[in-house]
């Protein structure tokens, strides 16, 4: 009974794990037959100043998406863990952004941030701050990525963190109360070390998340301008499916998985460390 | 929030949410105010956009041009979505994502949970190595394995004018093959499955063997309608996520009549980057039947988002 899903995934997801490696290593433009080249894929890489950017952005990206989205969802759920009338209403409206499409979210962010057009800047100008072209100038266009991938990710770290709550024991924060802890101390005496495994978890799946950020970039910025926005992922479709550089491709993506496998022990590491 | 029960997907994964009576302390008036007025407020940010898609898609050309932008349409025009529909194909689209979408969850519900049940229950040699296989999975990033998948696709033998090695053809791109196969499955399917069909007794499974009922009846008659609910739970982020996909669908497919709707929204708008009314309308379309079955079915979807964490 199993023998259909090993069928599936062996030669969908295991076979194609161990091709990316192989093809790493070869000069393939799906033309010609695949040329073995050792590690030269590898040097191109390095010294590649585009995927040094990109993979720059993609660290930049995490960096500013993840935490920032996981304080936002923390406090969220904290304050959704109480007897509010509109509790649910609220739950919903968060994690609206996570269940519909990447794709069609950055539309409509597009159009947000249109210059002329665009809501962003026309509720600037109320207050009287000028308004950009966002998304075309360099300066501003990682920032309006950042805010749209902060924005959608906020959903499913705000749900980890409701379903950890609702397991902290109520008697500890009866107990907090009776020697009269305040709000904000039962918060970080109470809460945030409850979290920790939660935390972990948000953690991890984020990282991993905000590492693969593709489809906003496509459609808000094509990786522009002047590579400004262009991501690791962003770097393997282009080599991949603008240039047909296959190994090259592989390699970056290889390089990509290399720096997911890293993270995760990092993360791992950073919030298990003293208690396990 | 929950009725079922399941198992933690990941080790770190908060454990089952049981129904427990919340905090019972009862805030001043003053504090719940703020607490609710601050909570507004960000679920309203969080919704503007989605305010500001639908607003937009009901607005005429002319008042598009205006600055600052109306907040609501001052003639509600409907008419956009029909035109829309003229503009582009949306309607074909529409079409082509629920059938790949419905194709992944059929797929993935046959296949993942009777390898699943198989995991959890049937001892047989090297499950324990067939298992971990599927964990080693669980961690492979989409752009790991996006390459050699393209590549399979297109030298796939036999298919597209491809010959017994794969040459001289397009293989399976261009085809339904390419839009339904590959995606069907997930190794993260397969490891919920397992968790569910590991948290049923094993009591049933030994009164059935008595019963004389063999593997396959035990699979599809005792356990599976037990797990009714992670069924719903598993299908529904299936379809989400196919309904979501936009790279696959864009890599393997370049005719019109096979475009899904998140590739058609992309090809629209860098055809034609002024018409947001229309886009705005398209947008809406790819956009509703999630947030409906999200309304519909939050239950199931909250409950596999909290187990599964993906995205």
């Amino acid at each position: 009974m199993v023998t259909p899903a090993v069928a599936h995934i062996g030669l969908w997801t295991a076979l194609p794990v161990l091709a990316t490696f192989a093809l790493s290593l070869t000069d393939y433009n799906i033309f010609d037959a695949p040329r073995w080249i050792g590690i030269d894929n590898y040097i191109q890489i390095w010294n590649d100043p585009t995927f040094r950017l990109a993979t720059w952005n993609t660290v930049v990206y995490t960096f500013w998406t993840v935490p920032v989205s996981m304080a936002i969802a923390m406090v969220i759920a904290v304050a959704l863990n109480q007897n509010l009338w509109l509790r649910t209403w609220y739950r919903t409206a968060f994690f609206l952004p996570q269940v519909t499409a990447t794709v069609a979210i950055a539309m409509v962010w597009l159009w947000i941030y249109n210059p002329q057009q665009g809501l962003l800047n026309a509720a600037l100008s109320v207050i009287g701050i000028p308004g950009q072209a966002w998304l075309a100038d360099p300066d501003w266009s990682l920032w309006a990525v950042i805010l749209v991938g902060a924005w959608q990710g906020i959903g499913i770290k705000m749900l980890i963190y409701i379903a950890a709550l609702q397991n902290v024991d109520n008697s500890l924060y009866e107990a907090a109360s009776v020697d009269g802890a305040s709000v904000v101390r039962k918060f970080f005496a109470i809460t945030l070390p409850m979290l920790k495994p939660a935390t972990f978890f948000v953690l991890v799946i984020s990282i991993i998340g905000a590492f693969q950020v593709f489809d906003q970039i496509y459609v808000l910025t094509d990786g522009g301008p002047a590579n400004a926005t262009t991501m690791m992922t962003y770097e393997v479709y282009r080599s991949a499916f603008q240039n047909f550089q296959m190994g090259l491709a592989s390699a970056q993506s290889v390089c990509l998985f290399a720096f997911l496998l890293v993270m995760t022990l990092i993360s791992r590491r950073a919030t298990r460390g003293d208690d396990e | 929030m929950s009725t079922t029960r399941m198992h933690p997907a990941t080790p770190g994964t908060p454990p089952t949410a049981t129904p427990k009576p919340r905090t019972k302390r009862r805030r001043p008036w003053k504090g719940r105010l703020l607490l609710n007025v601050i909570l507004s407020l960000g679920a309203f940010t969080m919704v503007i956009p989605f305010l500001w898609m639908i607003a937009t898609s009901l607005k005429s050309p002319a008042e598009l041009a205006q600055f600052p932008p109306t907040l609501l349409p001052q003639v509600w025009q409907w008419s956009n979505y029909s035109e829309a529909l003229q503009a582009a194909p949306f309607h074909l689209y529409f079409r082509n994502s629920f059938l790949i979408s419905a194709g992944h969850t059929i797929i993935t519900l046959v296949l993942g949970s009777m390898a699943g049940y198989a995991l959890a229950r049937i001892p047989f040699r090297g499950r324990e190595w067939v298992f971990m296989g599927f964990v080693a999975m669980l961690m492979i990033p989409t752009y790991t394995k996006i390459v050699p998948q393209f590549l399979l696709v297109k030298f796939m033998p036999l298919f597209g004018g491809n010959d017994i090695f794969g040459q001289g053809g397009t293989g399976w791109l261009n085809t339904w093959w390419a839009l339904i196969i590959p995606g069907g499955l997930s190794a993260t399917a397969i490891f919920l499955f397992r968790q569910f069909y590991l948290s049923l007794p094993r009591e049933l499974e030994e009164a059935a063997r008595l019963d004389g009922l063999n593997e396959f009846r035990i699979y599809a008659q005792i356990y599976t309608p037990l797990i009714k609910p992670a069924l719903a739970t598993v299908a529904l982020l299936t379809f989400q996520e196919s309904w979501n996909n936009f790279l696959w669908p864009l890599l393997v497919t370049t005719r019109d009549d096979l475009r899904v709707i998140q590739v058609g929204l992309a090809v629209f708008q860098q055809l034609d980057s002024t018409s947001w009314h229309y886009l705005m309308a398209g947008t809406t379309l790819a956009t509703v039947p999630m947030v409906v079955l999200f309304l519909f079915c939050q239950k199931y979807f909250i409950q596999g988002f909290t187990h599964a964490g993906i995205k």
